[in-house]
């Protein structure tokens, strides 16, 4: 079993994905708790645009990072499936191809915020997603991130 | 909500500024065993659809990945 995502892998995958110049933003609780966000969570979300150029540089940026992945896995990837969950890597990483409530990559990049050098999706778009999947665990989660998200939108105007 | 429910929050919210990211992803991510979501390495879906429709026919409702307990 992998171990806890860490600080070091955020930034390894961050530069390994910006080398192969992956299109992705953290995304999930994940993202908020780099944007900030005091929760616990167990795996990485990384929002990736669905072109076959992008899944293509995924599977380069994967196999620096020492995923081990079988040809069927990374056609897979290349072939633009929706949604792809690795667990047989330094931590467990899913990948999301099409978030539920978030209309397209291009959208959220645009909106997106960099922390230390990592891509982000706003919160507002973090918000959309859990509030579109209905899942109970993100409905239960949903009040204290939506107050996350006013105190962390102040604190950007101040 | 409750408004002294929402200062506490508040309350964590400022004392997770205080501290580096780096100290807040070591008390964030956790590492736990999730039955049949961890038993395999490698799983892909064709639509978030049936992504949302494989946890809720396959993973125990206790996960919380279903749309009700």
């Amino acid at each position: 079993m992998a171990g806890a995502f860490e600080y070091r892998q955020a930034r390894e995958i961050s530069g390994a994905f910006e080398r192969y110049h992956v299109k992705f933003l953290f995304i999930g609780k994940s993202g908020a708790i780099i944007l900030g966000y005091p929760d616990t969570t167990q795996d990485a979300d990384v929002f990736v645009e669905k072109t076959a150029e992008n899944g293509r540089a995924i599977v380069a940026a994967l196999a620096e990072l020492a995923f081990r992945l079988s040809d069927q896995d990374r056609l897979e990837i290349e072939s633009g499936k929706d949604f792809v969950q690795l667990r047989d890597g330094p931590f467990d990483l899913d990948l999301v191809f099409a978030p539920d409530g978030i209309e397209t990559f291009a959208e959220a990049a645009r909106r997106a915020v960099v922390v230390e050098g990592m891509p982000v999706c706003h919160p507002d778009d973090i918000i959309r997603s859990k509030e579109a999947t209905g899942r109970v665990k993100d409905r239960e989660s949903l009040p204290r991130l939506k107050a996350f998200r006013d105190w962390w939108a102040q604190r950007q105007k101040a | 909500m409750d408004e002294l429910v929402q200062q506490e929050w508040i309350r964590d919210f400022e004392a997770a500024a205080r501290r580096t990211l780096e100290e807040r992803m070591r008390y964030a991510f956790i590492r736990t065993y999730k039955p049949v979501l961890d038993d395999a390495p490698f799983r892909a879906f064709a639509t978030t659809a049936d992504y949302r429709r494989w946890c809720e026919e396959n993973l125990p409702s206790w996960l919380g990945y279903g749309r009700s307990v």
